[in-house]
């Protein structure tokens, strides 16, 4: 049972690894926010996972607070794009 | 029975986790091979929705109170609410080429 926990966590590690130099890596707003939307799935899906293995519904709430600041996040930032594409 | 029931519970589980993950890692990868930022966001969905859904699933199984699986259920519904509208408000704000 846990070690095929740890794997998926491991795998998503992985994909969040990947997500970060996604987002580090030179490229345009839009890109960076698409890239931080995906790795704030892979965090909810850690938290998923992690709260199964504790047993413990605090890291669910954990979740659920990250998915509300996740959609806020990518709909501040598409604002911002769309204004700064006003001003031009 | 109740124990022949419990390890199934653990095996789909463990599936849905894996899958999960995976979907997590296939969308990540997505995020760097695909050409324009439209079809990077056709990637980013797949761990969004799908990915989202299947650690949900099989943390559901796995969690023992019936509280913490309604707490699993809101985490899915919000995500499924969110995630399309904040994909169309960033889908139309990227640049047009």
């Amino acid at each position: 049972m846990t070690p095929a926990q740890i794997a998926a966590l491991a795998i998503l590690a992985v994909a969040a690894v990947v997500g970060v130099a996604r987002v580090v890596r030179r490229s345009s707003l839009g890109d960076r926010a698409v890239a931080l939307d995906t790795l704030t799935a892979v965090i909810t899906c850690a938290l998923l996972i992690g709260a199964s293995r504790v047993d413990d519904g605090l890291m669910l709430d954990l979740a659920v607070v990250l998915g509300l600041m996740g959609f806020l996040t990518s709909v501040t930032v598409a604002r911002f794009i769309e204004s700064r594409k006003d001003d031009q | 029975m109740s124990d022949i029931i419990g390890s199934v519970g653990d095996v789909l589980a463990v599936a849905c986790f894996i899958a999960g993950a995976l979907l997590a890692l296939i969308g990540t990868l997505g995020l760097h091979r695909l050409a324009d930022t439209r079809s990077r966001m056709h990637a980013a969905t797949k761990p969004a929705t799908l990915g989202v859904a299947l650690c949900a699933l099989g943390a559901a199984l796995q969690l023992s109170s019936m509280s913490d699986v309604t707490k699993v259920v809101v985490i899915v519904v919000l995500q499924l609410v969110t995630a399309p509208i904040g994909a169309h408000m960033l889908g139309r704000a990227v640049d047009d080429k």
